[in-house]
């Protein structure tokens, strides 16, 4: 269970009452909402480093271009340079969590969503310099929800998915290669996550049309129909080192794809 | 579902969602505000606590769930508030079959919290209840290390 320290264990001295199993209707209605059921790259690379601390640099990958015109790509290319920024701040280099701060605010501009985002831009900055670890993760976490919610008031509220997504990508791409060099049992078990595909896959049914119809989401599209049945196994399976390989494969081929300029 | 069903549910969703974004209420704002400040006993342990935040309204007839997407490892609070004086709020948590897991609760009027550290990474449900008082707005945050 959960290590306490006494300020956590002052709360917690009730014993947990029988909860009954929740009915099939209960279940129907519960609700998934972006900014809570969908984990944030920070949240995934915080599970990997409970088995030691990885070799981050390893995971970085050379600049993108982020000369695209294309909304859907520049929306998948932001949540993977948001991925690429929680990289930056696990490896603890500030010049490229810096360098990522840059092409994140680039990014936002061409997706008219600047404005909002300047001030965390300055932020991540400042704390870089500053050496903020921790700050800065939460101002990873902020900027991607300021830049989802400029897209909302900027009725763009389809490209949220599309950030999502391409963060979600990009972190499985950088877990699995981490795993890959450390490979045990609770590392590869971090990968099971069906019900996160399937609400992501949920979202991207709901495209508007001239975005269902961009070959890049087409991809994504086809491409997480695989990804989705590599994170689909039993709780109890621990995915073999060929297993989380092709998971690999399979993401990193998505990002580079996402990346490609036109 | 057809296409055009798929078009009309989304554009509820995304009305309602509209709504929540633009306009919150003095209830909401007010149950973040103490969940926030709940979940600040969490940080100091070492817990990030997520920038998003889930709104919903309870009773005692009804309650409230949230999925959430978790991995083995980490370890997790979910914390909700109510922000008002009367209430008794409940957090549980439950396995992707619905099953109640084993967790550290904590329940104090207004205010309840749920600690959980996964065995397997998948969608866990958070469910919040009201188990005395009158109807309320409350707002469910979660940290994790």
């Amino acid at each position: 269970m959960i290590a306490l320290i006494p300020t956590v264990s002052a709360l917690a001295e009730q014993q947990p009452a029988s909860d009954k199993p929740l009915s099939a209707e209960e279940l129907k209605s519960a609700v998934s909402i972006d900014a809570l059921t969908v984990p944030t790259p920070g949240e995934f690379f915080a599970a990997i480093e409970k088995g030691g601390k990885p070799n981050w640099t390893s995971e970085y990958r050379p600049p993108i271009s982020i000369r695209s015109t294309d909304r859907a790509q520049m929306a998948l290319n932001l949540g993977t340079l948001i991925a690429d920024g929680y990289i930056a701040v696990e490896a603890q280099d500030s010049q490229q969590v810096k360098n990522i701060g840059k092409d994140v605010l680039a990014l936002a501009k061409k997706l008219s969503v600047s404005q909002t985002v300047l001030a965390r831009g300055a932020s991540i900055t400042q704390f870089a310099e500053n050496n903020a670890w921790d700050q800065l993760n939460e101002e990873l976490e902020a900027t991607q929800n300021e830049v989802k919610k400029a897209l909302e008031e900027n009725r763009d509220i389809d490209l949220i998915t599309l950030v999502s997504i391409g963060g979600w990508i990009r972190g499985t791409e950088v877990v699995t290669g981490l795993v890959m060099q450390n490979y045990n049992a609770d590392n590869a078990k971090l990968l099971r996550q069906p019900a996160l595909v399937a609400f992501l896959k949920n979202k991207l049914a709901l495209l508007p049309e001239r975005l269902e119809k961009d070959p890049l989401v087409q991809k994504v599209v086809r491409e997480l129909d695989d990804i989705q049945r590599m994170v689909s196994f039993a709780p109890d399976h621990v995915p073999t080192i060929d297993e989380v390989k092709e998971l690999n494969a399979a993401s990193a081929k998505l990002t580079k794809e996402i990346g490609v300029s036109e | 579902m057809s296409r055009l069903g798929l078009i009309v549910a989304a554009s509820c969703f995304f009305a309602a969602h509209w709504c929540i974004a633009e306009a919150e209420t003095d209830d909401q704002v007010a149950a973040r505000n103490d969940a926030i400040d709940f979940a600040g006993a969490f940080q100091n342990d070492g817990f990030k606590i997520r920038d998003g935040n889930y709104y919903g309204k309870v009773s005692v007839d009804k309650s409230a769930l949230v999925a959430v997407n978790l991995y083995n490892g980490n370890a997790y609070w979910f914390t909700a508030s109510t922000g008002e004086k009367s209430e008794k709020l409940r957090v549980s948590v439950f396995d992707e079959g619905g099953n109640p897991v084993s967790y550290e609760p904590y329940q104090s009027g207004t205010r309840a919290a749920a600690g959980f550290s996964p065995e397997a990474s998948g969608v866990y449900y958070v469910k919040v209840a009201l188990e005395a008082g009158q109807p309320a707005t409350f707002c469910l945050i979660y940290s994790y290390k």
